[in-house]
């Protein structure tokens, strides 16, 4: 109950103070750049997150799911001028969601590492794709996506600049987070934990693994597709290098660092990870070698991640009275 | 292009890609680790085997031994950080920790060897075997004997020696080869430093035929695991059928369709296995290695 009434407390506090932080930084644009790329690459991570700390399986095709949401978003907005940001979010979601049908289906009896050398497939050929098909852009990549426009009859929604467009980054993380809470307490949440931790009582309590697999695997793709979508705009233009190896590594090190199930975890580590890259970058291929570092040396290490380091200090804390509320049982006893 | 050269594309490719992915064979089968940095590792190879030539001025000959030794190197210091994940068979974390790996490496090569392509000549490369209208270079002639080599050399380690029985023994079972004495960590520090430096000494071999890129491992990755996959996991005769196999695919379909979308028409062969024999490749029947 305690801790019911807390998190109604904290959680709008938190939230009401993340929204004001890049105004209070200052209000620059670099600071208001980094603030969205934040929110957005969180929600990236979220849908893996949900794929790798919940149902324990390593999905490395969520780059995919991203640039399905970026290329969606600009070869709508490019090629057949849709101007509604609402149109090109549908498309997005539509698309991630036959790619993830396909890769679904395709894996669907596959497990552990044989399910992750063929997502991780899916994403090299992703890009080979990208770079080379003239429908997706090539190597150039496709240019000139208008802004983020998600007016409605009668109100006016636009974002020319990072710093109008930080209150939807916002608002799309705040909803991923919702969203991702709610998973975690919905019966298909249950059924995928149960799947992860004990596959042979999720059977036997008539829970079907491969179809559990299969829907939070579909639930997950739109989010990191959302995520895309919002990129396409960011940016005003897309190519090949959303498919990145750097998205992969950036989506694991958050799901990783801050500590697995952890609701607040991917958007803390993401940030993290931003601000060192913004702020106190030691050049482009220094960073790359620390964001590594940092993924091996949390698993190696630290598995729990950060929030497992401060356990032992509660735990001080705790036993530290634990022998007087034990006496005072005994007393009242 | 005749056919027949395209057949002799095809099996010199091949005999690439069956010595690129040996190392992963054998990982796989030994220890059922999966290495997300072994398309990295080999370019790492590639640009150890360029610098020694032409910017130390080593012979060729022992520029590849000294990537070897680099890539064994590497590959002891990636098992000594993810020995505990490896003896828990906690494959999540190995997965990424490998991937963590590969990004360091394409990191620190860009750094140390720049981010340009490059290109390596050596004295095998630059002369051609020509027979009639057909023609292959020395270092492709060069890459055919030494896969060749290095597989029967393994299979007949494997097979014939005391270390092989031992291998085998660890792969079969390592709790049980732990109680009858055998060294299991090892085995499988063994493992991982036979690991890098084969596939150092893959990319010091293939880097001849194609620019030497930080990329360039990314791609070539997937070849591998097609190899692996197809030859059936661990097995060592197995991987080598799958290579030349896959080479001549590769060389055909590049010549006949298009050479953009190899890696796609190799992963939609990997696809095709996958779906057709699924049973036999979960993690738990990959029992052992021969």
């Amino acid at each position: 109950m305690k801790s019911k009434s807390l998190q109604l407390f904290v959680l709008p506090v938190l939230a009401i103070a993340a929204f004001v932080a890049p105004m209070l930084l200052g209000g620059g644009g670099v600071v208001y750049s980094a603030a969205v790329l934040i929110a957005i690459f969180a929600v990236m991570a979220y849908g893996l997150d949900i794929v790798v700390s919940d149902l324990g399986e390593v999905s490395l095709a969520h780059t995919v799911f991203f640039a399905a949401g970026s290329y969606a978003t600009a070869l709508l907005s490019t090629r057949a001028g849709v101007s509604s940001a609402w149109l090109t979010l549908a498309a997005s979601i539509a698309v991630a969601l036959a790619c993830a049908g396909l890769i679904g289906l395709v894996t669907l009896r596959l497990r552990e590492f044989v399910f992750s050398l063929v997502t991780y497939a899916v994403a090299v050929v992703a890009m080979t794709l990208a770079a080379n098909w003239a429908f997706l852009g090539g190597s150039d990549g496709l240019r000139g996506i208008p802004m983020l426009d998600l007016s409605l009859p009668g109100l006016t929604l636009t974002a020319r600049n990072d710093r109008e467009l930080w209150p939807f980054a916002f608002a799309t993380l705040v909803i991923v987070i919702y969203l991702v809470a709610r998973f975690r307490r919905s019966a298909l949440g249950a059924a995928a934990i149960m799947t992860h931790l004990n596959p042979r009582l999720a059977t036997m309590s008539g829970i079907d693994p491969a179809r559990v697999r299969l829907q939070v695997f579909l639930f997950s793709a739109p989010i990191s597709a959302v995520a895309g979508w919002l990129y396409a705009y960011q940016r005003a233009y897309v190519s090949a290098d959303v498919l990145e190896n750097y998205f992969l590594i950036l989506m694991l090190t958050a799901v990783v660092l801050v500590g697995r199930r952890q609701l607040l975890g991917p958007v803390a580590a993401t940030a993290l990870v931003l601000v060192q890259e913004k702020f106190f970058s030691f050049g482009g291929n220094v960073d790359k070698i620390v964001l590594g570092a940092v993924l091996i040396a949390i698993l190696a290490f630290f598995p729990e991640g950060l929030a497992g380091l401060a356990r032992p200090l509660a735990r001080l804390r705790h036993s530290r009275r634990e022998p007087i509320q034990a006496l005072t049982h005994t007393l009242e006893n | 292009m005749t056919f027949l050269q395209q057949i002799i594309n095809g099996i010199v490719l091949g005999h690439a890609y069956a010595l690129v992915a040996i190392g992963w064979t054998l990982l796989l089968g030994v220890a059922r680790l999966v290495n997300f940095g072994h398309g990295q590792m080999y370019m790492l190879g590639a640009f150890v085997s360029w610098w020694a030539v032409t910017k130390a001025g080593v012979p060729y000959g022992l520029a590849l031994p000294m990537a070897m030794v680099i890539g064994g190197l590497f590959g002891l210091v990636m098992q000594r950080i993810m020995l505990k994940a490896t003896f828990e068979q906690n494959l999540v974390s190995i997965m990424i920790m490998t991937l963590g790996f590969g990004y360091v490496l394409n990191g620190g090569a860009a750094m140390v060897f720049g981010s340009t392509g490059q290109i390596l000549e050596t004295a095998l490369s630059t002369r051609e075997i020509t027979l009639g209208e057909l023609w292959l270079t020395w270092q492709d002639a060069a890459i055919v004997v030494a896969a060749i080599a290095v597989f029967v050399s393994l299979k007949w380690i494997l097979d014939a020696s005391r270390v092989g029985r031992l291998v085998r023994m660890v792969a079969e079972d390592p709790k049980l080869a732990m109680l009858a004495g055998i060294n299991v960590r090892w085995v499988y520090y063994g493992v991982f430093a036979f690991e890098g430096a084969a596939v150092a000494f893959a990319g010091g071999m293939v880097a001849p035929r194609t620019p030497i890129l930080t990329s360039m491992g990314f791609d070539e990755v997937i070849m591998t695991f097609v190899v692996v996959v197809l030859g059936g996991i661990g097995s060592v005769k197995g991987s080598y059928v799958a290579g030349v196999a896959l080479g001549l695919f590769t060389a055909l379909f590049g010549a006949l369709v298009s050479p953009a979308y190899t890696t796609a028409a190799a992963f939609l062969v990997l696809i095709a296995v996958l779906v057709l024999r699924p049973g036999g490749m979960s993690a738990g029947s990959a029992a052992g290695v021969h």
